[in-house]
């Protein structure tokens, strides 16, 4: 498959994931109501998927040399760690830029 | 308004993550236009630079807009007297900065359904969607000129920790995550990156075996 095909068939199936999760109980949701148990797993469901997303980009494990460590990680806790204080989506992304930034500047001196 | 600040970083974000991530601009644009989901696409990105099955991207598309469906639930009520075409229409441009405002505002609503109702919804959709489109596309024509030294593409990362923090507000979701991020770890030398699989089965799992002790231990109490 050329590279062109896989990332336009990449798009299209999402855009198909976007149209199937939003609409379907809007236009199906008559036929289906949903049990307390299937909530529940629906609502862990997301996060963990973010969680599976994140951590390699963290904690990356390469193939010969097995788990490392990366700037990046501090970065995201440092991030967090202002996000807790406060409570600003902006301020964690910034802080955390700003703190991958310092931290190879420094490594390089 | 907080949700628009939102919706504007985030658009931003992900417009430059997407060229950032190797995609040519016409590419990003029309996924910013027919997939209209942050969460979802910047997901994809990583998948689709490790050139992963299209049945997992897929599969993990639908698995990060799943809390559409809960929202789609409640949503329900307010629509269920459109027709469907209106209704496949409205929920495919539903996202969450809407359903924010609109639910704390009509939710004790005594009729579900009015006229006003679904103008107001309406509103805050195209609203959402025009900012969204705007800032996204102003991230891919400035994407364009950042240097890859930045690594912006990190910054994309950060704003998925920052949809997920305020949802992470209880144990079992704690439980749940933790479970999910080891399994992520330990599962990176599995092929086709099915250790995303494997974190969201792990995940789910412990939330609802943690939801169901975190029950249990109130009862005994």
């Amino acid at each position: 498959m050329s590279a062109d095909l896989y990332l336009y068939a990449a798009i299209f199936l999402l855009a198909l994931c976007s149209v199937i999760c939003r609409a379907g109980y809007l236009v199906f949701g008559h036929l289906m109501p949903l049990s307390d148990r299937v909530r529940s797993a629906l609502r862990y469901a997301p996060l963990a998927a973010l969680t599976a997303i994140i951590v390699p980009e963290l904690l990356p494990w390469h193939a010969q040399y097995g788990p490392l460590l990366d700037f990046k990680l501090a970065a995201a806790i440092v991030a967090i760690w202002v996000f807790r204080f406060t409570r600003s989506a902006l301020l964690l992304i910034v802080s955390g830029m700003l703190a991958l930034w310092l931290l190879r500047w420094v490594s390089m001196l | 308004m907080p949700g628009l600040v939102a919706l504007i970083v985030w658009g931003l974000v992900t417009g430059v993550a997407m060229v950032k991530s190797d995609l040519s601009a016409q590419s990003a644009a029309l996924m910013s236009l027919l997939v209209y989901a942050g969460s979802a696409q910047l997901t994809a990105l990583p998948l689709i630079a490790a050139g992963a099955p299209l049945w997992l991207i897929f599969a993990a598309g639908l698995i990060v807009n799943l809390r559409f469906v809960i929202f789609g639930a409640a949503l329900h009520p307010y629509f269920k007297t459109m027709s469907w075409p209106k209704r496949l229409l409205m929920g495919y441009l539903s996202v969450d900065v809407a359903l924010v405002v609109f639910m704390p505002r009509f939710n004790d609503a005594p009729v579900k359904g009015t006229v006003e109702q679904h103008w107001f919804y309406l509103g805050a959709i195209l609203t959402s969607w025009f900012v969204w489109q705007l800032t996204s596309l102003t991230g891919i024509v400035l994407g364009a000129f950042v240097p890859a030294s930045w690594s912006l593409e990190f910054a994309a990362i950060l704003a998925l920790i920052a949809i997920m923090m305020p949802l992470v507000n209880n144990r079992p979701i704690l439980v749940s995550i933790l479970t999910a991020g080891l399994v992520a770890w330990i599962a990176q030398p599995l092929p086709l990156r099915l250790g995303l699989i494997a974190a969201v089965v792990a995940g789910s799992i412990s939330g609802i075996w943690a939801e169901t002790v975190n029950r249990n231990r109130r009862k005994v109490r």
